[in-house]
């Protein structure tokens, strides 16, 4: 490791959750309030039935949701976000087949300087990806683009995910791609994405795209594991103290790259439960990151993909 | 030591690899000149399709920056030409000077084959080979534009996906029937070629390209023989490359296709190399780095003036193409005797076929899931005997049995409430929490939250739940598993029982992971033992896990024969059992009728088939089992305590008999042995007992951990007592905590000295609570084995099929 740990880092997502149902609920299983010990303890105190608070709603809806501004929403632990500062959040759910497995809730706060992107696409009756919802920050000029923008497959980040049906982590966003919305991601200082597909019943796909800038980056180290064949192998990563991760001779036998065994660490945990994980701890995690999200990807009932990032 | 001069042409991959190992083996022995046509040093070119499609950046593929060509003092002359070598004088002409020589080596690499089509100079056609064609494609890419590749390969498919994720309308043009024929078959490449259609790129095969049209000296269209017009704004060629040996040619270096090398890489010039995609070795040319890789170790073993041969292997090929995942090894062409083993998913658009010839794997295609390309191809590389598995070759490594369920599996699985270390009430939560707040070692935890810091049976829990935390940055001491059946240790098991609450042989076989289907002699009647000691009421005595001693309920003698011992209480006997034992010894011809140390008498020789016979005449005369063969209470020896010994200051004999009818029947860990004696004579030999009783006028001394077998010890001091009932409840207390927390087979001296005295001494002596714990759970034990074998089976005689082969007798 060059730098110092840094120990306080202005984040996009300021706090992220895990919740598993349990008697027909959704409760509280792991989570990183990034020091806001009020609202996690309103979170450990909560529960929601289906379709009840944003956790229940991506239940319900079989999709990822993006809520912005609580008050007056179905937002059910209001108080305490507000005082923590929290304005808006996303959950996605983790089906495998029919069946929910977990929500991933991330929370951002709100303010002038908070950059980054976290968009929710899916497919538009001409057969083209286009914004469900996404949650920007103060990027309002690349928002404003976002909306206006359809991707076909293939095409962009979104699209790219769409047809490859696999996570995608795109370098160097601002600059020598030509869709506009390449220009305004430059514009708003974003600088890397990373896109993956998120499986819910039904046909329609959703694509998660997280977009992160320097400023306020979603992470500083951003990693996709293979999670084929009850292992995990990393195909890609990037991070800002160790550089380039991946590894790869380009012969398709990848002898050198990073494995991960079932329940062994922190990706081991995510591979072994099937689970999305949350923690917080230097512990175990590489480049003495102190916060680890980790979230599976499904296709046909079998875990494909690991997405996985660091604070 | 005075350097060589090394001039390297060519700064590819190659010849960076073989300077890498030249470097390693010898460092500061060579002063080496690099010429490179680009303008830069090494990088990984095979990368250059994920910086096309924006999934990796320049900066990501330098394999070799300004600081390392700096560190290993090699002069870089990047982007100058070289004119001509000069073999004779051993100087490279470069544009800008010359550099003499001792050795050289030449890795100029290969160009881009450009078909002559009319049409082909035009502005808008490039080649796919290098980092200004890859930012020559960024620069034209933009939605809406058109692109063309002629060339479904490896290199054509990988720009095409990669220009499509940029914006591109995409064509590819191939000549064959399917895409990369070389690489997939038929099947292979339909599933490709659909997977790219549904990404949007066109896919035009069995097409033959006749003429590029222009307009304004730059590219509009490509024209196919059927008259198709292909509109585009840029027109990719990637149809092949070929040696680049222009420059050895023209220095007089024999060159074929390409410069012809031996098997030590040594060119027609004995002191000029050649490396990479520019040689020819054996009549064969190269495209794939991993046998460029293995040259370049051999081009540094010649330099060094070491033994090596260049040897082609196997090659095995992967589409950079995120989402196209296929993977291709080996010789997959149809031929006699050959077999294939194909399997077909449709719904997760998986295919796989193997091809075997003569026992063996000769080759592998794969398309969707090719999690286990490394295994396949180890085994074509290593011409791996593969008759064995072949039923179900096709599934992958997890289905030859060598992959279990990991051990860790089971301990991450547990909840944060469940109990780790039961001696100090220390849960997983608790634990994982700790060490998520840094406590990244054994000592941190145990400092921290006690666990395994008292009997220490936990360790082997706490260690894997540091594992389970921290991944490889906790390095996993080497514990001794019970056997080859598990991964697991005997008190990772015990604990595992307890806190997953396994209440029968199959549930521990399943949800610890065993690799047997139901165990061995060796750990098969240590999960007996552990399921009935834990679980009494609910899990019952399996015979078939027991040693063959157990199953007879008598002693196997070295002539097949049995040793029958009927129990006497405390070494009391009277004239009607002797007269029984004395009649059952005429009756069934006994040989041999012998008084042992543990006060009974031993009926030797009696023939198997007389056991349930001798049993129920026995037993008609009062005498039961004395279990002289169980992992479990064998005799209470006593001297004759104050009824008849003037020094005897308490009731031995009284006392012993009431320990041993409390005590009977109950399996333990390993035999359990005590004695009783009145006085600090110690006639009953007390103190190298497993629970020894010596009486003082004062009461009771209570002490434990004696041997006197192939160990000798004298007994530990565990307490001194004022009445017999208080010396009975340290026996019993003492005896069902051995029971609880003992390895199997260890003995109670193995067991104390493993947890300390002092351990055992909190629990029996001071916790009140806990010994009377430990009393009723014995009790509630010996509820179900408190009874005499030689009865159940003159009732019932029952013949055992043993499941596993548990003749062998564990040592003791």
């Amino acid at each position: 490791m060059d730098g110092p740990i840094e120990t306080e880092t202005d984040t996009f997502i300021q706090v992220a959750e895990v919740w598993v149902p349990k008697d027909g609920l959704l409760v509280y299983a792991a989570g990183d309030a990034n020091g806001l010990g009020a609202f996690e303890e309103a979170s450990r105190g909560t529960s929601f039935a289906k379709g009840e608070g944003l956790p229940g709603k991506a239940w319900a809806k079989g999709r990822p949701v993006v809520l912005k501004g609580f008050d007056g929403s179905y937002f059910k632990r209001v108080e305490a976000a507000k005082e923590a500062g929290l304005s808006a959040a996303v959950a996605v759910p983790v089906f495998d087949g029919d069946t929910l497995k977990a929500v991933l809730v991330v929370l951002c706060g709100d303010d002038a300087n908070r950059i980054g992107a976290i968009e929710v696409w899916t497919e538009n009756r001409d057969g083209l990806l286009m914004l469900d919802d996404g949650y920007y920050g103060a990027a309002d000029e690349f928002e404003f683009v976002s909306q206006h923008t359809c991707f076909p497959r293939g095409q962009g980040l979104p699209g790219g995910v769409w047809a490859a049906d696999a996570p995608i982590l795109m370098r160097d966003l601002g600059s020598g791609y030509k869709f506009i919305r390449a220009s305004a991601a430059g514009k708003a200082g974003l600088t890397s994405g990373i896109g993956l597909p998120i499986r819910v019943p039904g046909a329609k796909p959703y694509i998660l795209t997280l977009l992160s800038a320097l400023g306020t980056p979603i992470a500083r180290r951003f990693e996709i594991w293979d999670a084929r064949g009850g292992k995990a192998v990393l195909i890609d990563g990037v991070c800002e103290r160790e550089g380039a991760l991946w590894r790869d001779e380009g012969d398709g036998t990848r002898a050198d790259a990073p494995r991960a065994e079932m329940w062994k660490g922190h990706i081991g945990q995510v591979l072994g439960s099937g689970l999305p994980v949350v923690m917080r701890s230097a512990a175990g995690l590489p480049a003495s990151y102190g916060a680890f999200v980790g979230l599976p990807c499904y296709a046909s009932g079998v875990m494909t993909h690991i997405v996985a990032w660091y604070i | 030591m005075s350097t060589r001069k090394l001039v390297v042409i060519g700064a590819g991959m190659a010849s960076g690899r073989a300077l890498e190992h030249l470097f390693e083996a010898a460092a500061g022995e060579w002063d080496v000149t690099l010429f490179n046509a680009e303008p830069r040093g090494n990088y990984n070119r095979i990368m250059l399709s994920p910086v096309l499609s924006g999934e990796k950046s320049y900066s990501e593929i330098v394999i070799h920056d300004d600081d390392w060509y700096a560190q290993h003092g090699v002069t870089c002359r990047f982007g100058e030409q070289v004119l001509r070598i000069d073999t004779e004088a051993k100087v490279v002409e470069g544009e800008n000077g010359h550099v003499p020589y001792d050795k050289l080596l030449i890795a100029t690499g290969s160009s881009p084959v450009i078909i002559p089509l009319p049409g082909h100079d035009l502005d808008g056609v490039i080649a796919y080979r290098d980092l200004e064609d890859t930012n020559r494609m960024i620069d034209t890419a933009k939605p809406g534009a058109k692109a063309v590749i002629i060339g479904g390969g490896l290199l054509g498919l990988e720009a095409a996906a990669g220009l499509r994720l940029r914006g591109m309308d995409v064509s590819v043009v191939h000549l064959n029937g399917h895409l990369m024929e070389r690489q997939l078959d038929e099947s292979a490449g339909f599933l490709l070629r659909k997977s790219l259609e549904s990404r949007g790129i066109d896919i035009y095969c069995g097409a033959n390209s006749r003429e590029i049209l222009g307009q304004d000296g730059k590219v509009r269209a490509l024209v196919l023989d059927d008259g198709t017009e292909l509109p585009c704004d840029l027109l990719v060629m990637a149809v092949g490359i070929r040696p680049n040996i222009t420059l050895a040619k023209a220095s007089g270096i024999a060159t074929g296709r390409g410069i012809h090398v031996d098997d030590q890489m040594v060119t027609s010039h004995a002191d000029i190399l050649s490396v990479g995609e520019c040689i020819e070795h054996d009549g064969a040319v190269f495209g794939l780095v991993a046998p460029l890789y293995d040259q370049a170790k051999v081009v540094a073993q010649t330099l060094l003036g070491e033994d090596a041969t260049f040897v082609p292997k196997q090659l095995s090929t992967k589409l950079k193409v995120t989402g196209c995942d296929l993977f291709s090894a080996g010789d997959f062409a149809d031929g006699e005797g050959r077999e294939d083993i194909v399997f077909r998913d449709p719904g997760r658009g998986v295919y796989k076929r193997l091809v075997i010839e003569a026992g063996r794997l000769i080759g592998a295609v794969m398309y969707g899931d090719t999690s286990d390309s490394n295994w396949f191809f180890g085994l074509i590389r290593d011409n791996t005997d593969i008759e064995e598995m072949r039923e179900t070759l096709i599934f992958g490594p997890a289905y030859q049995g060598s992959a279990s369920l990991d051990p860790l599996s089971a301990v991450a699985a547990l909840p944060r409430e469940a109990e780790i270390c039961g001696c100090n009430g220390v849960c997983k939560g608790t634990i994982a929490d700790a060490i998520q707040g840094g406590a990244t070692d054994l000592g941190a935890v145990r400092a921290q939250t006690k666990a395994s810091a008292s009997c220490g049976t936990c360790t082997g829990l706490v260690e894997q739940l540091l594992q389970v935390s921290l991944g490889d940055a906790f390095q996993m001491p080497t514990a001794q598993p019970i056997c080859a059946c598990c991964d697991l240790s005997h008190e990772d098991v015990r604990r595992l029982i307890r806190s997953q609450e396994l209440k029968s042989q199959d549930a521990v076989w399943q949800e610890l992971g065993w690799k047997t289907r139901n165990g061995c002699h060796v750990c098969r009647p240590a999960v007996n033992f552990y399921l009935l000691a834990d679980w009494p009421l609910e899990y019952r005595d399996d015979p078939q896990s027991r040693f063959v001693n157990e199953r007879k309920h008598a002693n196997i003698q070295k002539d097949g024969t049995f040793s029958v011992v009927p129990r006497m209480w405390g070494g009391i006997t009277n004239p009607a059992e002797l007269r029984a034992i004395a009649d059952a010894a005429d009756k069934y011809n006994v040989p041999t009728v012998k008084v042992t140390g543990g006060q009974r008498i031993d009926l030797l020789g009696v023939k198997g088939e007389d056991l349930p016979h001798i049993w129920a005449d026995l037993n008609k005369a009062g005498l039961v089992s004395g279990h002289a063969y169980s992992k479990g209470l064998r005799t209470v020896k006593t001297c004759v305590g104050t009824d008849h010994c003037r020094f005897g200051t308490q009731d031995s004999t009284g006392l012993g008999i009431k320990l041993e009818k409390i005590l009977w029947g109950s399996w333990t860990p390993h035999k359990v042995k005590l004695a009783v004696s009145g006085c600090p004579r110690n006639c009953a030999e007390a103190t190298c007992k497993d629970v020894g009783i010596i009486s003082v006028d004062s009461g009771y001394q209570v002490s434990v951990g004696g041997a006197a077998g192939m160990d000798v010890k004298e007994t530990e001091r565990l307490g001194d007592v004022a009445t017999e009932q208080e010396a009975i409840d340290l026996s019993v207390a003492f005896i069902q905590l051995y029971r609880e927390n003992a390895k199997y087979l260890d003995r109670p001296y193995k067991w104390v000295a493993k947890v300390g005295l002092d351990w055992v001494k909190e629990r029996v002596v001071d916790d009140l609570g806990e010994r009377a714990r430990l009393i009723v759970a014995f009790d509630l034990s010996q509820s179900i084995y408190r009874k005499d074998p030689w009865a159940e089976h003159v009732q019932s005689a029952q013949a055992f099929q043993p499941v596993a082969d548990l003749t062998l007798e564990a040592a003791e």
